[in-house]
């Protein structure tokens, strides 16, 4: 998937946990979901659930240990769907 | 060393649905699936579980500097207010306790009483939070005292003689820090 349309969806799927308007303003591959967003951890589960509803994929307990930035959860997203 | 982790009740209620499908599996082993469905409040040992994952995970990076998101490796046993640890070879012991409004789990290397001092915030806004937080923790200590975290997001005291290792949480309207 292109690299703006991955991180549309993313932004989308996100949206609804940040705790930090301005850091969301600015979400780029380089945005930590918890440091930059103040994402509550246990919001981050609804994170990985909304992301395998979106495109259809599963994630495993390896795939969601890297789910820490926007750059992470584009590149597991894009080797499920390649996969 | 010391990690804690407080769980605003009303704020879990508010913020996430653990009967969605699949949020159990993602977090918790087949014992601990077992333990919430056979307590007479799932929705308290939930969030009682999750508390002592995040408290024990807090103290792990301190002990392995990292970051990453792994609740389920977390492996927790429990009995009345105690509870045990495992992840890989690391191994603590933590205390929870447990209030009509909030949960807070307190996690050692060795078994300890709970000492984090609990505080209600006088905000909703998280940055707010974070820096009331803060300065209750720089009243207690003192202001020869500075407080600054690391690559992994862990917190420190510093007084120029010694670290103090210490650790912060906040969630919903309740927030504590822990000194150790």
């Amino acid at each position: 998937m292109k690299k703006d349309e991955l991180i549309a969806k993313l932004k989308t799927i996100i949206a609804p946990y940040i705790q930090d308007e301005e850091a969301f303003k600015d979400l780029s591959e380089d945005t930590d979901f918890v440091k930059d967003l103040k994402i509550n951890s246990a919001n981050l589960v609804d994170i990985i659930l909304d992301i395998e509803d979106e495109f259809d994929i599963r994630l495993e307990n390896e795939d969601m240990e890297q789910m820490l930035d926007v750059k992470s959860a584009m590149a597991i997203v894009n080797s499920k769907l390649e996969a | 060393m010391v990690g804690n982790d407080i769980v605003d009740l009303k704020e879990a209620e508010k913020a996430s649905n653990w009967q969605r499908p699949r949020w159990l599996d993602k977090l918790f082993t087949i014992s601990e699936k077992q333990l919430i469905h056979n307590s007479e409040n799932p929705f308290v040992m939930v969030w009682r579980l999750w508390s002592m994952k995040e408290a024990a995970y807090k103290l792990f990076i301190q002990t392995n500097p990292s970051r990453f998101y792994n609740p389920k490796g977390f492996e927790c046993s429990i009995s009345d207010n105690s509870g045990v640890i495992e992840f890989k070879a690391f191994k603590c012991f933590v205390q929870t306790k447990i209030t009509s409004n909030y949960i807070i789990s307190e996690a050692h290397l060795e078994h300890q009483k709970l000492t984090s001092e609990i505080m209600k915030f006088t905000t909703a806004d998280y940055n707010k939070q974070s820096k009331e937080l803060k300065s209750r923790l720089m009243e207690f200590v003192g202001r020869l005292h500075h407080l600054k975290k690391n690559e992994f997001g862990v917190p420190t005291l510093y007084n120029g003689r010694e670290a103090l290792n210490v650790s912060l949480t906040h969630h919903g309207c309740y927030g504590a820090y822990a000194i150790g």
